[in-house]
């Protein structure tokens, strides 16, 4: 047993944590809305600058996991970048790739680039391109249409998507926000005073804390663990990157709930950020599959390939077994 | 970064299914019943576990223990809890009774309780709670008085007291002066529940047999030979037994075992129950590994000598909160089956689901209730900011 991080990732995430504070922090998302083009023209190279563009998740768990932590610190920053897609792209040579509802292909900043692979939970992939500008709703400022260009309904011509790996990364980019999220409720229960007392010494108040912190290090034990499991367990991947992605979305309405409910009007500003964290995370936890949706389809995953546990094998075992 | 524990530890836990497999009776849902037979069982695999050395397994070799690592400690709560618990009464003398003797004991207490502890040839039962003092323990009443010719008479009451009825040994706290400051003052006694005075009532309850007891204590008469550690000092051996007991039980196994065996039981009918239980199904499953994962993020912290007591929190918060979900989804699953005790004309699993429900209901309560951990939680992730 090892449960910890690599020194690389968690370097690696400790790097890109400075590089985005010095850039601004949560501001570069405010700013992006003002001038959506600094995305391209500031975030970019910031991102090419610490080597984010050339990590390549694939290669081997340690760069994974540095992927990972780039992930879990951009959702902490509401980073206005498609920081997974990029990364389980397969290099950057290739185009980003997004998990999309087939019904209604959308992908949040797919107006970055001219190029996209769409992806189905079910493994199905797209090529597809932005169709206008970003829709500009309040819970989707650069969400963008998409339209499909090729390979409808299809795989072939083009490469695999790493569904699991995408999931996986967005379940970490998840639990970034909330532990952001999670520290700004803790700072200003501590610091608001109500009854002549700070807010941090009602018990209610206490423990809403208790429960969003017992749900934030839950989510964060079971994104390590999954992206362990990702290498390990080749054959059930895709049931352990749905169980992550399910438990990050239920993780997500309960702390992010908590923490507007603690925070109080301020939240719900624009100058607080954790309006700005509540509203850039939404496209993450829509777009392809809300709660409900993933549940079915890790319902699905899990009648086909097993639920690996104590009392349970995954497909990876069973296979293991029969040799 | 690797969450395998490793060849020893899997060898333990095939070795240990093993055991169970062939000597503990296919339905056998623990020592907590009307049965005679169950607490034989208990005995007897107690005794099997300790001739192969599993009892005490984790226990220092000086004290007759195997030395085990803190892995191989989990794999056997995990598989004794998950097959409701074999070992019955006696994992608390292995879990905690016995370590706090090893550090607050006498030579002569270590050396008549140790090895009879890990022989498997004693239970015990624990004193602590009183019908005013439960989560606020320090506030119990039971008072040891100094008996003038030597050691001290006891005279209270007390609750919960599992086993209390099966047990041949008490560790008992105790009042022994009133301070200003209610955690001094309190004395703990090794107590033999056949000393003259000790009455034990049977409560009734949701729980099952031989959970809940009140014992009572008139005048009982103790050696000074008797007291745990220093007579004053009670407070620091109940804050090293919760110690033991921070990681708790491995409630996320059998919570593991039951979701997966409902699920096979069920064969056909599985299909048919709604979509809305077969989702809140699944979603446990994934709450269950990640109340597995968040205990051995405690296990970890503990074999590196490192344990944080809110972290110990919230893996108990999670895997308590998951017990009770779990054992709503299996109660809900089986429909009109689950009025079920093991005996009805259409059992389930022996009657587990209706077995585990009622126990899960203590999930949140024993050993420190959810308020208790809610608290410990806030009160470092406020201080942390």
């Amino acid at each position: 047993m090892n449960l910890e991080l690599p020194a690389i990732a968690s370097e690696f995430g400790a790097t890109a944590e400075r590089a985005f504070a010095d850039a601004g922090g949560v501001d570069l998302a405010r700013r992006a809305e003002a001038r959506p083009e600094i995305r391209a023209q500031e975030l970019a190279p910031l991102l090419d600058r610490l080597g984010a563009l050339d990590l390549r998740v694939g290669d081997d768990m340690d760069t994974a996991l540095a992927g990972a932590e780039l992930c879990r610190v951009a959702g902490r920053n509401a980073l206005p970048y498609p920081v997974t897609g990029v990364l389980a792209s397969g290099g950057n040579d290739r185009p980003p790739v997004v998990l999309v509802d087939p019904a209604l292909p959308r992908a949040d900043h797919g107006d970055l680039f001219t190029r996209w692979r769409l992806a189905a939970v079910d493994g199905r992939v797209w090529e597809g391109r932005p169709e206008g500008r970003p829709l500009g709703t309040e819970l989707g400022p650069f969400v963008v249409d998409m339209s499909v260009t090729s390979g409808a309904g299809r795989s072939a011509d083009l490469p695999p998507v790493d569904v699991p790996m995408l999931l996986t990364l967005g379940g970490w980019q998840t639990l970034g926000t909330l532990e952001r999220a999670l520290e700004l409720a803790v700072q200003h229960v501590n610091a608001r005073h109500q009854f002549g007392r700070p807010l941090a010494r009602f018990q209610a108040v206490q423990f809403q804390i208790a429960d969003a912190t017992v749900a934030v290090q839950s989510l964060r034990e079971l994104a390590r663990f999954t992206m362990w499991r990702l290498w390990v367990a080749p054959l059930d991947r895709l049931v352990d990157a749905l169980a992550l992605r399910a438990h990050a979305l239920e993780s997500a309405h309960s702390v992010l709930r908590t923490c507007h409910q603690l925070h109080g009007a301020i939240g719900f500003c624009d100058e607080h950020d954790l309006s700005i964290l509540s509203r850039h995370a939404q496209p993450l936890l829509r777009l392809s599959a809300g709660l409900e949706a993933t549940t079915e389809q890790l319902m699905a995953a899990i009648d086909r390939y097993g639920f690996d546990s104590l009392f349970d094998r995954g497909a990876s075992a069973r296979a293991a077994h029969r040799v | 970064m690797d969450y395998d524990l490793g060849e020893q530890a899997e060898g333990l836990r095939q070795r240990l299914r093993e055991l169970v497999q062939e000597h503990v009776p296919e339905g056998f849902l623990g020592a907590f019943t009307d049965d005679p037979e169950d607490l034989a069982t208990t005995q007897r695999f107690c005794k099997l576990l300790a001739a192969e050395g599993l009892l005490a397994k984790a226990w220092p070799a000086e004290y007759g223990g195997g030395g085990s690592s803190v892995w191989e400690q989990t794999v056997v709560r995990e598989e004794m809890w998950a097959h409701h618990e074999p070992r019955g009464p006696q994992y608390m003398g292995i879990n905690w009774v016995g370590p706090a003797i090893m550090r607050f004991g006498t030579p002569e207490q270590q050396a008549r309780h140790l090895p009879a502890i890990s022989a498997g040839d004693v239970i015990w039962c624990q004193g602590f709670s009183e019908p005013d003092a439960g989560s606020d323990l320090a506030s119990l009443k039971t008072r040891a008085e100094p008996d003038p010719a030597g050691g001290w008479r006891i005279t209270g009451q007390k609750v919960w007291t599992s086993y209390a009825l099966m047990a041949q040994w008490c560790i008992l706290a105790a009042r022994t002066s009133v301070k200003p400051v209610k955690h001094a003052g309190i004395t703990m006694f090794l107590v033999p529940m056949d000393t003259k005075g000790i009455t034990v009532r049977p409560i009734p309850n949701l729980l099952g047999p031989h959970h809940l007891n009140e014992l009572f204590l008139d005048d009982v008469r103790v050696g000074p030979e008797d007291v745990l550690g220093e007579v004053g000092e009670g407070w620091s051996v109940i804050r090293e037994a919760l110690k033991f007991e921070r990681i708790g039980i491995a409630r996320y196994a059998r919570c593991d075992r039951l979701l997966t065996l409902l699920r096979e039981a069920l064969g056909e009918r599985w299909a048919g129950l709604p979509a809305a239980l077969r989702a809140r199904w699944t979603r446990a499953r994934v709450h269950t590994r990640a109340a597995m994962v968040l205990a051995y993020r405690v296990v970890d912290a503990q074999a590196k000598g490192v344990v944080d007591d809110a972290d110990a929190s919230v893996a108990r918060v999670a895997a308590t909160l998951c017990d009770q979900e779990v054992a709503e989804v299996l109660l809900e699953a089986l429909g009109a089956q689950a009025a079920d005790d093991g005996h009805t004309r259409h059992p389930v699993l022996h009657g587990a689901v209706e077995d585990h429900w009622r126990y899960a209901q203590a999930a949140t309560v024993a050993s420190g209730t959810i308020e208790i951990q809610r608290m410990l939680v806030a009160r470092a992730a406020l201080a942390a900011r």
